[in-house]
């Protein structure tokens, strides 16, 4: 049986974060779902987590008092960017509590853009501002 | 002969042996070779000009693309996300992103677009052979010239594609003239396209624009596999379907 996970969102801007990478030339599909302008931070058991490319995906487990507890699957940039953000293939696994950033979704619906994860010391990795 | 006499002659041969073995690789022509990204510097605007937003499309050519276009906007569909390359020109004008490696050789230069491993062949000389031969693809058939230091790149037998951010025919027709065009403020070598599009369906006029890049020396280009996950997932679900135990991940 899982563990009880805590959840919280957190309006969070990217103010202030050191862009690391240039938005990619092309993206994979339309971004207009995504509100990169507000991202905020999500946390989470993680059930599933793919590197994979066109896109990451991530399912974390998570609580809110709004909606209860429920899986919400993530999408992010594909693992080559991913890995060139600084993401590497031991940083978590399934079971782990985590803390995201996420460009959510506009529409208010559960799910959103992975742009970085937050390390347990606070540190962020990743500063994706777009889709690729 | 001294110890420092032999060193020095051997690192001279080795220099001469250097050279040749390039002069070899490319025929003596400008050397291309390296791993590209978008041109970052200077007092030229971004990596190119003239988007695909500036095409001149018929009637015909702005109808397909506001058709597809309506079809996946604000939605996951998309070439890309089926792990379908982007195709010319789209393969060359979007890559720096994902970066881009050249491998020349006197006969053939090989371009390697990162994203989708997007692989582009153009032939030089008795290599080149009849486009219309051959079955047409999204990146179509290349075949190249040198005219001094520039090499001219002609490419037919595309597809016609909407899904791209550069529609166009099968009786497209694409120009690019290559060439090394100085180098950064930090020593990085740039590379210059310039490219015409030309479509008697698709294009009212020509489209024309000019990318540039800029070298990254040491640059590790990764790999880029992609279709695994959906067929993980298939595999996923004949194992379910069975009631057995799926070991692989």
């Amino acid at each position: 049986m899982k563990k009880p996970i805590a959840a919280v969102l957190t309006a969070a801007a990217l103010s202030g974060a050191t862009l690391l990478t240039t938005a990619p030339a092309m993206a994979h599909h339309s971004a207009a779902q995504f509100d990169f302008q507000n991202t905020v931070l999500v946390e989470g058991e993680v059930v599933r987590a793919r590197f994979a490319n066109p896109h990451m995906r991530l399912i974390l487990e998570v609580t809110d008092e709004e909606r209860g507890t429920r899986e919400i699957e993530f999408e992010g940039h594909s693992r080559n960017n991913m890995f060139r953000q600084g993401f590497r293939p031991d940083m978590f696994e399934a079971g782990d509590t985590i803390t995201i950033r996420i460009a959510p979704m506009k529409s208010g619906a559960d799910g959103g853009y992975v742009t970085a994860v937050m390390t347990p010391d606070g540190t962020q990795i990743g500063n994706v501002t777009g889709a690729d | 002969m001294s110890h420092l006499k032999t060193a020095l002659f051997a690192g001279a041969a080795l220099t001469l042996a250097g050279a040749a073995a390039a002069q070899d690789a490319t025929g003596g022509k400008p050397d291309f070779t390296g791993s590209w990204t978008n041109y970052r510097a200077g007092n030229v605007a971004g990596a190119f000009t003239g988007t695909g937003d500036q095409m001149q499309l018929t009637e015909f050519g702005q109808r397909a693309a506001d058709d597809f276009n309506s079809l996946i906007e604000g939605t996951d569909h998309g070439a890309g996300n089926s792990c379908v390359g982007s195709g010319m020109p789209a393969s060359m004008l979007g890559s720096g992103g994902y970066p881009m490696e050249i491998i020349q050789r006197p006969e053939q230069v090989f371009v390697l677009y990162e994203a989708h491993a997007e692989i582009r062949r153009l032939y030089i000389g008795d290599e080149a052979q009849d486009a219309s031969m051959f079955f047409p693809e999204r990146n179509g058939y290349s075949t190249a010239r040198w005219e001094g230091d520039r090499l001219i790149v002609e490419t037919t037998n595309l597809k016609t594609q909407v899904d791209t951010r550069y529609p166009h025919s099968d009786q497209a027709h694409i120009v690019e003239e290559y060439y090394l065009d100085g180098e950064t403020e930090d020593g990085a070598r740039i590379l210059v396209a310039e490219m015409t599009m030309t479509d008697p369906v698709f294009l009212e006029e020509p489209f024309t624009t000019t990318k540039r890049w800029q070298e990254m020396e040491d640059y590790h280009v990764l790999t880029y596999e992609c279709s695994e996950p959906k067929w993980l997932d298939e595999m996923a679900g004949l194992y379910e379907e069975a009631g057995l135990e799926m070991v692989q991940e």
